[in-house]
Parts: C-alpha cells; sequence; structure tokens
C-alpha cells in the first residue's frame, strides 16, 4: 500500500505543477466573475443552470481535466521516467489505478470548489448539488480518457482539444444519436435533472444511463490505459 | 571465443535448437545462464536495430562493446523487458522478463537517459523504488544503497540540483535498492568524474565477484578492459564477437591495419618496403604519401626506420588510418 501510496504521491507532484494550478484556477475564478456579473443584470430563472452547464460542464471541466490528466502518464513518458515504475514487479493496473487517483485528487478541488461557489453565488441549493453531481461524472469520464490519451500519443493536448471543440462541441450537435457519444449530454443530463431545469440540453438522459456510461467510460479508459501499458515499447 | 557470422542481410527465420547453448558449450561454460538470448531481431519499421543476436549470460561482469548507435540501448531494453523482441527469445532468470513481474524484480536497470524526478529528493526517488520492489526496511534499504553510491541521504536538495555524476549515482542507487540478481548497466561511467568512475568499476566489479551478473553497455574499449573479462561485441545490430577481453583485444589488434607514412621519396620508400615483412600492400600517393597495409603493425613499426635509414630516406610522418573504434567494429562485422 505504502508503494502505491508512494507512487500516486509521485504523480501528483508532477501534475499539480503551479503554473498549471494558477492557469486553471484562473479560468475558474474569471468564470465566477462572469457568472457575478451577468446574474446582477436579472438574465432570468434558466440562468444559473444555463450558465454552470456552457462555462462548467461544457468548458471549464473538460479543459482543466485534458491539462492534468494528459500530463499524469504524459509527462512521465515525454520525461522517460516511466521506466522507473514500469521495471517494478507491480501490475500495470496499479500504475493505471495510481495515475487515474493522481488525477482525482488533483482534479476534485481543482474543479468543486470554484463551480461550487459560481453554482453558490448565482443558483440555489439544487444547483450546487447539480453542478458537484454533474461534475463529477465529468471528472471521473475525462479522466479516464485523457490519462489514456497521455499515455498514446505525445500530442495529446492537441487531441485532447480536437475532441471537447470539434466532436463534443459541433458534431455532437448536429444530431441526437452523436450526441449520445459525447460526455458533455451525460454531465449536462445530471446537472438539468438535479437542479430540475432543462438548461442547453432538450431531452437529457436518464439518471441510470448516466450512471451506466459514466462507469463504462471509467473502466473502459482504465482498461485500455492498463493494455497499453502492457504492450508499449517504454524508453 | 566464438565469432558470429554476419547474417545474410534482413532478420531470418528462427533455425531448430538453442543457439545460445551452442555457444555456451563452444564457451566452455555450463549451465545456470542467467541470461539466455536465442536469435533475437528488433526492428523499428524499416530500421533493424539488432538483427539475429544469439548469447548467453553468466554471473560476473559482461560488457556489452559496440560504437554509439550499434543496438546495445536496444538489446539492454529487451533484456529488462522494456520492449518486445520482434524475433526471438530472450529469457532471463528462466522466465520471459516481459511477461513475469517476479523476474522484473530481480533486475535493476540503471537506464542510459539522465532524467529523475526532478522535484524528488534522492533519498525518496530510492526509497520509492526499495517499496515499488517491495523491500522490507525501505528506507534503510535506501539509505544504504545511497552509501554504496557514495551519496548523502540526508542531502535536502532535490535530484533536479545535481550535477550529472550524481543523478548518475542516484540511478544506480535506485537499481541496487533491491539487491537485483541480474544488473543491467547502460552506460553507467558518463558523467562520472575520475574518482567516481574509479568507484563505480570496483563497485561492478566486486558486483560481480559476489556472484550478481552485471551487464555492462559501453562503446570505450579502454573502459570495458577495466570493467569486465568477458566481452560481447555488438555492430550494426548485430553480435561481431563474444570472448574473453583479451582474446577480443587480440582480435582488434591482429586485424589489416593501414598506415599513412610521408617521406621525401614515397616510389623508394614504396618500393623497400614491398619487400619488407608483415607488409601485405603498398601505395604510393601525391605529396609524398605511401599508404601502407599490414597485418602486424609493430613489426612494421620495428622495420620501417631501419629501411628509412638505409635509403637515406626522411620520415616526415607516420599515421595510422583505422586505429578508431568504428573502424574495428566495421571489420569485426564485415570478416
Amino acid at each position: 500500500m505504502a508503494a502505491f501510496l508512494g507512487m500516486t504521491k509521485r504523480m501528483v507532484r508532477s501534475i499539480a505543477t503551479p503554473g498549471r494550478l494558477i492557469a486553471m484556477s484562473t479560468v475558474g475564478i474569471i468564470g465566477i466573475i462572469i457568472g457575478v456579473v451577468v446574474d446582477r443584470s436579472d438574465p432570468g430563472p434558466e440562468f444559473a443552470v444555463d450558465f454552470l452547464s456552457r462555462f462548467g460542464l461544457i468548458i471549464y471541466v473538460p479543459l482543466v481535466v485534458l491539462v492534468i490528466s494528459t500530463a499524469t502518464l504524459g509527462t512521465l513518458v515525454e520525461e522517460k521516467t516511466l521506466v522507473y515504475f514500469w521495471m517494478r514487479p507491480i501490475g500495470r493496473w496499479q500504475i493505471t489505478a495510481a495515475a487515474l487517483l493522481a488525477g482525482l485528487v488533483v482534479l476534485v478541488p481543482l474543479i468543486l470548489v470554484p463551480l461550487g461557489v459560481l453554482a453558490a453565488v448565482v443558483g440555489d441549493g439544487n444547483d450546487v448539488s447539480g453542478i458537484i453531481v454533474s461534475s463529477l461524472v465529468g471528472i471521473a469520464g475525462y479522466t479516464s480518457l485523457f490519462t489514456l490519451l497521455g499515455l498514446v500519443t505525445q500530442r495529446a493536448l492537441a487531441w485532447g482539444l480536437g475532441y471537447i471543440l470539434v466532436w463534443e462541441g459541433f458534431v455532437a450537435g448536429l444530431s441526437r444519436s452523436a450526441g449520445w457519444l459525447a460526455l458533455r449530454t451525460y454531465t449536462t443530463s445530471a446537472l438539468s435533472r438535479i437542479a430540475d431545469s432543462a438548461g442547453p440540453i432538450a431531452n437529457p438522459a436518464s439518471g441510470f444511463t448516466i450512471a451506466v456510461v459514466t462507469v463504462g467510460v471509467f473502466v473502459c479508459g482504465a482498461l485500455l490505459t492498463t493494455w497499453r501499458l502492457n504492450t508499449a515499447d517504454v524508453a | 571465443m566464438t565469432v558470429a557470422p554476419p547474417p545474410p542481410g534482413p532478420p531470418v527465420p528462427p533455425m531448430p535448437g538453442p543457439q545460445a547453448a551452442d555457444r555456451t558449450a563452444a564457451a566452455g561454460e555450463s549451465g545456470d545462464e542467467t541470461v539466455v538470448v536465442s536469435r533475437v531481431s528488433k526492428w523499428f519499421g524499416d530500421v533493424v536495430a539488432v538483427s539475429d543476436v544469439s548469447f548467453a549470460v553468466w554471473p560476473g561482469v559482461t560488457a556489452l562493446l559496440g560504437p554509439n548507435g550499434a543496438g546495445k540501448s536496444t538489446m539492454l531494453r529487451m533484456l529488462a523487458g522494456l520492449a518486445p523482441t520482434s524475433q526471438g527469445e530472450v529469457s532471463v532468470l528462466g522466465s520471459n522478463p516481459r511477461a513475469d513481474r517476479t523476474v522484473r524484480g530481480r533486475i535493476g536497470l540503471v537506464p542510459q537517459q539522465e532524467s529523475l524526478f526532478p522535484e524528488q529528493r534522492a533519498i525518496e526517488f530510492v526509497t520509492l523504488a526499495a517499496q515499488l520492489n517491495g523491500v522490507a526496511n525501505a528506507r534503510q534499504a535506501a539509505i544504504d544503497a545511497l552509501g554504496i553510491v557514495e551519496l548523502d541521504p540526508d542531502d535536502k536538495r532535490p535530484t533536479a540540483m545535481y550535477s550529472k555524476g550524481m543523478k548518475q549515482r542516484v540511478k544506480v542507487a535506485q537499481a541496487l535498492v533491491h539487491e537485483p540478481d541480474l544488473l543491467l548497466m547502460d552506460e553507467p561511467l558518463t558523467g562520472l568524474d575520475p574518482r567516481q568512475r574509479l568507484h563505480m568499476i570496483e563497485l561492478i566489479r566486486n558486483l560481480g565477484a559476489d556472484g550478481v551478473s552485471v551487464i555492462v553497455s559501453s562503446h570505450v574499449l579502454d573502459e570495458v578492459e577495466r570493467l569486465a573479462s568477458r566481452v560481447l561485441v555488438i555492430a550494426q545490430g548485430r553480435l561481431a564477437a563474444q570472448g574473453d577481453f583479451h582474446e577480443i583485444r587480440a582480435l582488434m589488434d591482429d586485424r589489416p591495419h593501414r598506415i599513412r607514412v610521408r617521406t621525401n621519396d614515397p616510389r623508394t620508400l614504396g618500393a623497400a618496403l614491398l619487400t619488407s615483412a608483415g607488409v601485405t600492400g603498398v601505395t604510393v600517393e601525391a605529396d609524398g604519401v605511401v599508404l601502407v597495409d599490414t597485418e602486424d603493425v609493430d613489426l612494421f613499426r620495428r622495420n620501417l626506420a631501419p629501411v628509412a635509414k638505409s635509403f637515406e630516406l626522411q620520415l616526415l610522418e607516420v599515421r595510422p588510418l583505422d586505429d578508431d573504434l568504428e573502424s574495428v567494429f566495421k571489420y569485426l562485422v564485415g570478416r
């Protein structure tokens, strides 16, 4: 257990660089400021959920997870230090688990604190609960996907941005079936259901579907990461 | 000593029978191999990094000698299980190091790259290595390992502030911390100052004497001479020769040599040298240069001055043209 925690701690220290934390926190603070300013102009009853969805779940959550999670294993590959974990007599799944845990340790406060504050300022108790649950859905799904991406390619940030902007931001909006293949559908659905407000999504997924998809994406990402670690040519 | 014949072109399919075992018999050693490499090839796309290599390694120090880009690091990575073979089999301590995690726990690796976790202290880095290897008292083991490489376990500085030589020693400490049976060291003397170099050589020799199988890669012949008695010469991805260091050295010295001699009368010197013992060919070139081919450099050197004196010739320059290691490796591969 000490070895696993030591590995996780090592990964946390490598991804939670001051530069990344300051940059991501700044984006969160800007979101809070914009939300507060617009909220003072009495934008209407749907504003809170709409803004939390569009800024929080569609921009902030995937962006922050992308920056942090692609670095978890990606930095080790880039700096050729993965060998110091890979050579040890431990299961590859432990490296995957440590990477995912390290990502979650950094991401949960980095995302929930600003979005929770934002929801408290512009919305009510349901909005706070909704943004916390929906953010956790997003953190789980995106973390698993982007940790894998960081291991697979050294251009993970570019590919991840492409996925967020092109697939989730454009293609997923073209048809309902394509929308089911975008994680944002489930994060915004979770917020919409808990806050009891439609927000930007017309037909939110059911709670059961959200849970199954979230767990499914997380597990698939973890399994593929472990498989990749098993088959990779480690430098 | 055995010399591997150059395989024709790209990697060939494996043939029946463990070639490494044959080599074991040929080398006059028997059983207890730590590493058995059987007809292993590794290619990256169209580039063949290692081609049809077979050898075995026993406890003691074995050097993997070859020029840069010869395939030494790729071979070490396959022995560590970091890279799969494209063809052939690697057996370390009786298992496949890529598939068997318990075997990985018996291997120590000093990788070539300098990088460590920059913000971590040496003691933290080596302790984590010990923990991941399941060492019972990880911190004490780390303190001991750092002591072996003469580093201070109480040093508060992060490894990012270490010199290249200190980082190299940290890498060695993390490879030793779990007392491995097989130690793979990729250019371990790189970056060390002369005193540290001597200490590291002594450490490696002691580990070998204690029964650890140590495989050390190097492109420096003199380094290898002080490190290991057994040498595997790799060049252009192929095993060019293997055996005792002195036999390899003799093989390198006995090859044909070309020497450039500049004189005031090249034609007279060339004609005189043609009848001299040990000379196999003479070419007279412009600017007073004579190129002499010989299979015995010492004999040629002894004869040159008397020949020049007897014909009253001035010797302006005597310089070997192919004494660099690259030429030696090319010769070994091509023979």
